[in-house]
């Protein structure tokens, strides 16, 4: 199959599933710093209603497999966009780019004990489990935003 | 639903270290193995372009360190890991549990400082 086509499908799936992460992880992270007091049926109080701890194991799924999407997605990118992006002087944008292939391999390494802390009944990590849950929620947005823009610019199959 | 106390520690220790050894790895350029995406080629080591084709043509030769600094970091966090699984119960509940988010926070920061001279080169 043609290089451009592969490489096309993957970053759609690459969007996709990241579409997806970043639901999950947004809903989990607001309902994480809601306030028990969130009267019901307000936003808040539906978001409160829905168990966090249920969105754990599908959030660490869709970080991995966009995570590992983004891999192989970046050996396409290094060849085909990045050199295009060099000659237009645009290293701001791979400032940007590099930022969050950083905070990626970062989140990634903190998956286990993400999920250990939404497992954990202990009260003592609700705290930590909070700031690692929209340390996570940062670094996905981060991510979606950098790479929906870079590949406004110059995306695959121009 | 709890885990064992020794996957606890292995996965507090390992996320925080994994975060440290990758600033590391960024700073000193120290990746497991370099990817040439071009050739389809992996080599053991860091090594720049210079050294697999003409300098000249360097350009021609793309190298990824992404995938060395992560697998470094791995490596690193991994020993780092079990060494905390090892450790006695009440040794690890001394460990502010804080650590687990900060570090991180601080090693993210870290990467924002190295990657600055991408945002001072002349457009």
């Amino acid at each position: 199959m043609d290089r451009t086509i592969v490489a096309t499908v993957l970053v759609i799936v690459h969007g996709l599933v990241a579409v997806a992460l970043l639901g999950a992880i947004t809903h989990q992270t607001l309902s994480a710093w809601a306030s028990a007091g969130a009267r019901p049926g307000s936003f808040f109080g539906r978001f409160r209603s829905v168990p966090s701890a249920a969105f754990t194991k599908g959030i660490i799924f869709l970080y991995t497999v966009t995570a590992a999407l983004g891999a192989v997605v970046y050996l396409y990118f290094r060849v085909d966009i990045r050199p295009a992006l060099e000659q237009a002087n645009r290293w701001e944008l791979l400032g940007f780019f590099d930022l969050k292939e950083h905070f990626i391999a970062i989140g990634l390494a903190l998956l286990p004990a993400y999920f250990v802390c939404w497992r954990q009944p202990r009260e003592a990590s609700t705290r930590t489990r909070t700031a690692l849950t929209s340390l996570l929620a940062f670094i996905v947005w981060w991510s979606f935003l950098v790479g929906h823009v870079l590949n406004n610019i110059r995306g695959f199959g121009e | 639903m709890t885990h064992r106390p020794a996957f606890r520690r292995f996965a507090f220790a390992f996320g925080a270290a994994f975060a440290v050894f990758y600033v590391i790895a960024l700073a000193k350029n120290l990746a497991l193995f370099t990817v040439y995406p071009s050739f389809g080629l992996v080599i053991w080591g860091t090594h720049l372009s210079h050294d697999v084709v003409d300098p000249a043509l360097g350009f021609l030769a793309p190298a990824m360190y992404w995938y060395g600094w992560a697998a470094t970091a791995a490596l690193g966090a991994s020993v780092v890991g079990l060494l905390a699984a090892a450790l006695p119960a009440w040794w690890a509940r001394r460990i502010w549990l804080g650590w687990l988010w900060v570090i991180p926070v601080a090693a993210m920061l870290g990467c924002v400082y190295l990657t600055l001279p991408w945002f001072s080169l002349d457009p």
